[in-house]
């Protein structure tokens, strides 16, 4: 028999290290690192790295030897070194003053595309829109970045025109789910064909970027998020019946100019292709920000979407064939929403819907005229993805206060017709959303909210009392649709107060059979002293030492019940005690796992304990206050 | 002879000269032409004297051997040698040369090979000097045919001259001695004749040069003389001027004054300008020859045509006919360019992202399943409640909860964030660490090694073994049913009497009770020492005799408790007497001197009333006594003893003997086999187990425990549990192995005492903690089956004094009764 040399098979095979690796390809660690991100290659813990490193236990980062080789023959490798090349050459042609060289070789620079690397990591669709979170969060983000000498405009405005997109796709196919305000950003969730894609979008403000990011790294995982989310729109729209990628109007555009870059965002989001989603207002919101001349020929259209046949885009007549089919979709894209809103109008018989279609129609009926107090990116999207029509106020300030100044013909301006406009619009107004302490005004036959009042209700899947949310209340907490992750309910507690005070009755009966853990003890003694009459506490106290027990440990005890269920049957008695002796014949390894299970689950009711007191005390607090007043 | 002598010498050492070197060649060069010419008119006239006939031979074979070689290039390669033969005389070659000539004319072949012969035979001398030769023949012939280069060739004939010269001189070496004189060592030497100069030498001016080589001038200081010349005469130290010539010397400097004294010469040195500026380029560095750096250049390789090509291969078609291939490629090209289909100097446009969008998953592949070595990456977590911008205010955090979050590592923090509640929307600021997050997101997904951790996902309760119900086996102890109180100190020792009825426990307060089972009623009690606590009571195995063992101290106790009827009261003092005479005959040991190992002694009168029949006084503290089955013989453990630690006592003949030799370490405890004649002793790590018949070792277990308290054997013999002070429990089989089967951990404190009921399938054991805990133990006739051990109940009742809890325990003989003895001063039954 040969014998079997060490290090030659198995895991010191199956594994390289990343400098093996890198020599291997023959590329910088910066190449390898931009390969590695597009093709999705990530480092692995081989379960003994001792073996997979060839008898040293030294740190090192370990490959899968099969990725690396996978990668050999990537052709974008070779884009890389061809561009090693360019450089040099770029640079020995400026060096030497060549400027008419240096310029074809810019021109010429090597170029590689990602869609097919695209393809390879993601071989089906449903693969691609599974894996689209990290995606949409890191271009969100972008788009909310400002353009720096590190990040270049150019790329935070793809970045927005993808984003908005994506929203515009979201919003008018009505797949958002659920809608959790957090102190980091607003996360969303949509269910995107089948598929559950949760998304994370900072808040409009500037952000503060540490000095020690370093954002070539991002900037290769948003080229490859940016390929990713091209061709994922392109298929959504095209399966959605849409022309991708969606006509901006050019003159509406330039009226974004205007306005400040927080409200343009949204604008813009509607101004891509949600017009006529929300019948008239959505389109003389948009219109408001544009120029005086556009607008003229803009409200004519307008005045045709209110009589509710005119769905017609402002195109040219004089295009293509390719370009009448673009209208033609188009047209579809912007007239459902519109019947549906209609239908919904009609009839609102939401007992009649299934859960999702419930959910889809749950705004249909109304229009929300939003403050300008009130962040629009946020709530916009989300009441037009719940087929709610949209006015902002901000946008209306905009439209009747044309600053004749700056604008050229804005002595051509109508401003009585354009008022006339604005008053009917305002006429339809169901809900106004506003954020303020208090209103100096109310215009009647309006519900005031505050933002909130969407999310919950979109969260609920059904309207949330309004009561709660009015103007200047003090709004119920709100609360992650996905729970609370260890199994805490915030909601649930009325029923199990009731359990408790019963159960602590019982409590003396108790025996002393359970060990109680020490960190337990000294966190609840306190609490509980208050509450209890002091007398029989001490009587008990005097009573647990004649037995010859600390005190704390019954007292504990007693917490720790509280927490749990009550088992007062001796035949659960019985079954707790058999379980104790059962763990004696437990092997040393089961004993670890047991244990080890059983930490996470001591930990977890640990934090419920705490949680229940915390919020018990403070009703108690509330309680008190309110005898008190 | 000397001349040549010189001649050779001085290139070495002398090579300044070389220069006036050159300009002999010259002249011998003209010279030789002059004799060429001379040679062809009056053949073999010999004007020198010196050649003779060898000479005469050696031109000629040299010359037939030179018939072959014509060609230049060897002459040159042989330049340097022939440098070294610079400088001499001309008319001694004047002779070959003509012979030279005349061997052209004459006939070649015929006499060449002879005279190859001939030269080898005469002429033992070097054949450099042969070649020498032939070159020069080589190059006269040469001289005739092109006069250009001539001052290649003056050089190598004159070399030519000089070899042959050499090699004729060599021949004559005596003749130059004059006479011989008797040296200084007494050996004769030669003086030579004064030297002819040559009229052609140039180096007469060295005659007296000064021969005392590397001596310092300063050597002769003292003397008249600088040195010696070639044949010893002093060379007498040139007259040097006056102290005021020497200051007028050095007022007025003479041209070519250097302040330096010829060593040679003792005179001073004085240097041509040319030498002075010889030095000075050599001390600048400079090329001290006479070599131009800046000669023109020659081009070798220049655009001008040359007549004659380098190469002869003709022209290839390809230089001047079109190639139809590439006429083919870029006719491709324009006709793509004349379709449109290539435009020329496109402009490119935009970024690299506009790439043009299609639809990628047009082929609609079907789901696949991932790679098995795929890890995707996680997704993020999914926010809760408490970082809501408006969480449940239970979720805020309270004033230490910050305090602790703050002081933490942020890599060590379970959230990196703090719940914060905003009463509005409007009032949410920007998120500091948004960027922070989503870079390390990144950094995660393409940095972090990945691993696939199946998360068990399984009840824990699943890991319980699955057991039968304790309901099923009963009957077991359950509950106390008995406190057996009256002991001031604790209960050390528990016996129950074979007929169950009667419990005898023995405390640290040196007394010994006995109750009634049932009742709890005190029936009896004795003090057996005042000082020492009883450590161990047992009553004899055997049925209606009533012995009762109890140890205190060094003493061992028989006792007869006056509790039972008379007949059983008569057979216990019968079996207890009988030994008394034996005790009194002499032991039967072969060491008289020696001290028995205990003595079997009658009670003091007080304890013969309280009912102690027989007391042996052994050495040291018995802490355990153990029956054998017949009640005959019991064996008492002393640990401290040594290898009389274990004593084996016989009742019927009052006798002790110790079954070992040497001390075998701390025994613990010592058992009869429950029916073979067997010896278990425990030492603090292992069980031994003796054959008593063949009186050796037949096993020894090893529990694995750093401190054994105490075992029992299972009544069938088999099967051995141990129980230990590091809290273990362990089970052994003596078939399978003498390692445990099971070790079992649940006390939390030292183990005190195992015990297996005698009928029952039933063991406990008891601990510090002040548990008892009673197992089922089933073992199985069929040996493949192992044996079922079942816990079944813990029994908690005995307080914890001391860190001490339940000391002793012991089964009742027939139900599934546990009687305990505590630390707390009490014993305790338990019933089922």
């Amino acid at each position: 028999m040969r014998i079997k040399k060490r290090h030659q098979a198995g895991a010191a095979k199956n594994f390289i290290t990343r400098t093996q690796a890198v020599k291997k390809l023959q590329l910088s660690l910066a190449d390898f690192r931009r390969i590695c991100i597009f093709k999705g290659i990530y480092p692995r813990a081989p379960r003994s790295a001792k073996k997979a490193n060839k008898g040293s236990t030294a740190p090192t980062t370990f490959y899968y030897t099969k990725d690396i080789q996978y990668l050999l023959h990537e052709p974008v490798i070779q884009k890389f070194r061809d561009h090693k090349i360019f450089a040099r050459k770029l640079s020995r042609a400026l060096g030497r003053g060549d400027v008419s060289d240096a310029k074809r070789l810019d021109e010429n620079r090597p170029r590689y595309k990602l869609d097919r690397i695209v393809k390879e990591r993601y071989p089906t669709f449903l693969d691609a829109v599974r894996d689209l979170d990290d995606s949409l969060s890191m271009l969100f983000l972008f788009a909310a970045m400002p353009a720096s000498d590190k990040i270049s405009a150019r790329v935070t405005e793809e970045a927005e025109k993808l984003c908005n997109q994506w929203m515009a796709y979201i919003s008018r196919e009505r797949l958002l789910r659920k809608v959790f305000v957090s102190i980091k950003g607003v996360y969303y969730e949509a269910e995107v064909k089948g598929q559950e894609v949760v998304w994370l979008v900072p808040f409009r403000f500037p952000q503060n970027v540490p000095a020690d990011v370093d954002f070539r790294i991002m900037l290769t995982f948003l080229e490859f998020y940016n390929t990713l989310l091209q061709f994922v729109l392109y298929k959504l729209y095209a399966d959605a019946g849409l022309v991708y990628p969606p006509k901006i109007d050019s003159a509406k555009e330039q009226g974004v100019g205007g306005i400040s870059a927080y409200v343009m965002e949204s604008k813009r989001d509607k101004e891509l292709s949600l017009q006529a989603s929300t019948t008239a207002t959505a389109i003389t919101e948009s219109e408001m920000e544009s120029r005086a001349q556009t607008i003229s020929t803009v409200l004519s259209k307008i005045t045709n979407d209110a009589a509710g046949d005119a769905n017609e885009y402002p195109v040219d007549n004089d295009e293509d064939d390719d370009e009448e089919e673009a209208t033609e979709k188009l047209d579809q894209f912007t007239a459902l929403p519109s019947t549906d809103t209609a239908i919904s109008d009609i009839i609102p018989q939401p007992e009649e819907m299934s859960p999702e279609d419930a959910i889809r129609n749950l705004l249909s009926p109304f229009t929300f005229f939003i403050g300008r107090e009130v962040s629009l990116d946020i709530v916009e999207f989300t009441i037009l993805s719940l087929g709610g029509a949209v006015i902002s106020e901000s946008a209306l300030d905009a439209y009747l206060n044309v600053d004749t100044d700056a604008v050229p013909d804005a002595g051509e301006i109508d401003f009585d017709a354009r008022q006339r406009e604005v008053d009917a619009l305002l006429s339809k107004v169901t809900h106004q959303v506003c954020d303020r302490p208090a209103l100096a005004s109310r215009a009647p036959g309006r519900i005031y909210v505050q933002p909130q009042w969407i999310f919950d209700s979109l969260n609920r899947g059904r309207l949330a009392p309004v009561d709660d949310y009015g103007v200047g209340a003090t709004l119920p907490p709100h609360l992650s649709p996905w729970g609370d992750g260890a199994g805490y309910d915030p909601e649930a507690m009325g029923e199990e107060e009731v359990m408790e005070a019963s159960e602590e009755e019982d409590e003396g009966v108790e025996g002393d059979e359970e060990e109680v853990e020490i960190e337990e003890e000294n966190l609840e003694v306190e609490e509980e002293e208050g509450e209890e009459d002091e007398a029989l506490q001490h009587q008990r106290e005097l009573e647990s030492e004649a037995n010859g027990i600390m005190y704390s440990s019954t007292t504990s005890k007693k917490r720790k019940r509280a927490g749990e269920k009550p088992k007062t049957s001796a035949a659960e008695k019985q079954a707790e005690e058999e379980k104790e002796l059962r763990k004696i014949m437990m092997t040393n390894k089961q004993k670890k796992l047991y244990n080890q299970m059983q930490y996470g689950i001591q930990k977890k009711d640990y934090r419920r304990d705490t949680l229940k007191n915390k919020k018990r005390k403070l009703e108690k607090n509330k309680q008190h206050k309110k005898r008190v007043l | 002879m000397a001349k040549r002598k010189i001649a050779r010498k001085k290139p070495a050492a002398d090579p300044p000269a070389t220069a006036p070197g050159t300009g002999n060649r010259t002249n011998s060069k003209l010279q030789l032409v002059q004799q060429r010419q001379r040679a062809t008119e009056e053949d073999e006239d010999n004007e020198d004297g010196y050649i003779d006939d060898e000479a005469e031979e050696v031109e000629e074979d040299e010359e037939d051997e030179l018939e072959d070689e014509s060609d230049l290039g060897d002459y040159v390669s042989e330049d340097d040698e022939y440098d070294h033969f610079e400088g001499l005389i001309d008319g001694a070659i004047s002779d070959s040369e003509s012979e030279d000539e005349a061997g052209d004319d004459a006939a070649e072949g015929d006499d060449g090979e002879n005279d190859a012969d001939e030269e080898a035979a005469m002429f033992g001398e070097d054949d450099e000097v042969v070649q020498q030769e032939e070159t020069a023949e080589v190059i006269t012939n040469s001289v005739s045919d092109d006069d250009e280069e001539d001052e290649y060739l003056s050089k190598y004939s004159a070399a030519s001259e000089a070899e042959s010269f050499s090699s004729i001189s060599s021949g004559e070496d005596d003749n130059r001695v004059a006479y011989h004189t008797t040296g200084a060592d007494g050996k004769p030497r030669p003086i030579y004749h004064e030297i002819d100069p040559h009229y052609s030498s140039d180096d007469s001016d060295l005659e007296d040069t000064n021969t005392i080589g590397n001596v310092p001038l300063s050597a002769y200081d003292e003397y008249p003389h600088i040195g010696y010349d070639i044949n010893g005469k002093r060379i007498m130290r040139p007259a040097t001027g006056s102290a005021l010539d020497s200051l007028l010397d050095s007022i007025e400097v003479p041209t070519g004054w250097t302040g330096l004294i010829d060593r040679e010469s003792g005179a001073d040195l004085k240097l041509t300008q040319e030498e002075l500026e010889l030095v000075k380029k050599i001390q600048l560095g400079e090329n001290a020859g006479d070599v131009n750096p800046y000669e023109d250049t020659i081009e070798w390789f220049s655009s001008k045509t040359e007549v004659t090509p380098l190469s002869a291969a003709p022209e290839p078609k390809r230089r001047f006919v079109p190639s139809k291939h590439e006429a083919k490629r870029i006719m491709k090209i324009v006709k793509a360019i004349r379709e449109g289909r290539i435009v020329p100097n496109k402009p490119k446009v935009g970024p690299e992202y506009d790439q043009p969008v299609y639809d990628l998953w047009a082929d609609d592949l079907p789901e696949q399943q991932p790679h098995i070595m795929h890890i995707p990456a996680p997704k993020m977590a999914k926010p809760t409640n408490d970082e809501s911008y408006n969480p449940p205010e239970e979720y805020l955090p309270s004033e230490e909860e910050r305090d602790a979050w703050n002081k933490t590592d942020p890599v060590d923090r379970e959230k990196d964030y703090l719940p914060r509640k905003f009463s509005s929307l409007r009032t949410v600021p920007r998120y500091e660490s948004f960027i922070r997050e989503r870079f390390e997101r990144s950094l995660d997904l393409y940095l972090a090694p990945r691993v696939r951790k199946n998360k068990l996902n399984i009840d824990p309760d699943s890991l319980l073994p699955k057991l039968p119900s304790p309901q099923d086996l009963r009957p077991f102890p359950i509950k106390c049913s008995v406190t057996y109180r009256g002991h001031k100190g604790r209960v050390r020792a528990i016996s129950i009497d074979p007929s169950g009825l009667w419990l005898a426990t023995g405390a640290d307060d040196g007394t010994v009770r006995i109750w009634e089972v049932l009742t709890g009623r005190e029936v009896w009690n004795t003090i057996l020492d005042d000082d020492e606590a009883v450590q161990s009571v047992e009553w004899s195995p055997l049925k209606g005799c009533g012995i009762l063992a109890a140890s205190a101290g060094e003493r061992v106790f028989l006792c007869l408790p006056p509790i039972f009827d008379d007949e059983t009261e008569t057979m216990g003092q019968e079996l207890l007497a009988a030994g008394w005479g034996y005790a009194a005959q002499p032991a039967p040991t072969d060491d008289i001197n020696k001290e028995p190992l205990c003595k079997w002694t009658k009670p003091s009168t007080k304890l013969a009333y309280q009912g102690v029949d027989v007391v042996i006084v052994c050495r040291k503290t018995v802490k355990q006594i153990a029956w054998h089955r017949k009640g005959d013989y019991f064996t008492s453990v002393s640990p401290e003893g040594a290898n009389m630690a274990v004593l084996v006592h016989q009742i019927s003949k009052h006798n002790s003997q110790s079954p070992f030799r040497k001390s075998k370490g701390i025994i613990q405890r010592a058992l009869f086999h429950p029916f073979k004649p067997m010896l278990y002793v425990a030492t603090q790590r292992y069980v031994r187990i003796y054959d008593l018949s063949t009186q050796s070792l037949t096993k020894a277990l090893q529990p694995g425990a750093r401190w054994l308290s105490s075992f029992d054997i299972h009544p069938q013999g088999d099967n051995v549990v141990t129980g230990s002070y590091d809290k273990r429990v362990t089970w052994h089989d003596l078939d399978l192995s003498t390692k445990p089967y099971r070790t079992l951990r649940y006390h939390a404190r030292a183990v005190r005492d195992v015990r297996f009921h005698a009928r029952l399938p039933l063991f406990c054991s008891a601990s510090d903690d002040g548990h008892i805990n009673v197992f089922h133990g089933t073992v199985y006739d069929d040996l493949l089956k192992n044996p079922l051990l079942v816990p079944l109940k813990v029994l908690k009742g005995h307080s914890v004094v001391q860190s001490l809890g339940v000391l002793k325990v012991t089964w009742h003989p027939k139900e599934a009764w546990l009687f305990s003895a505590g630390a707390d001063g009490t014993a305790k039954l338990w019933t089922s």
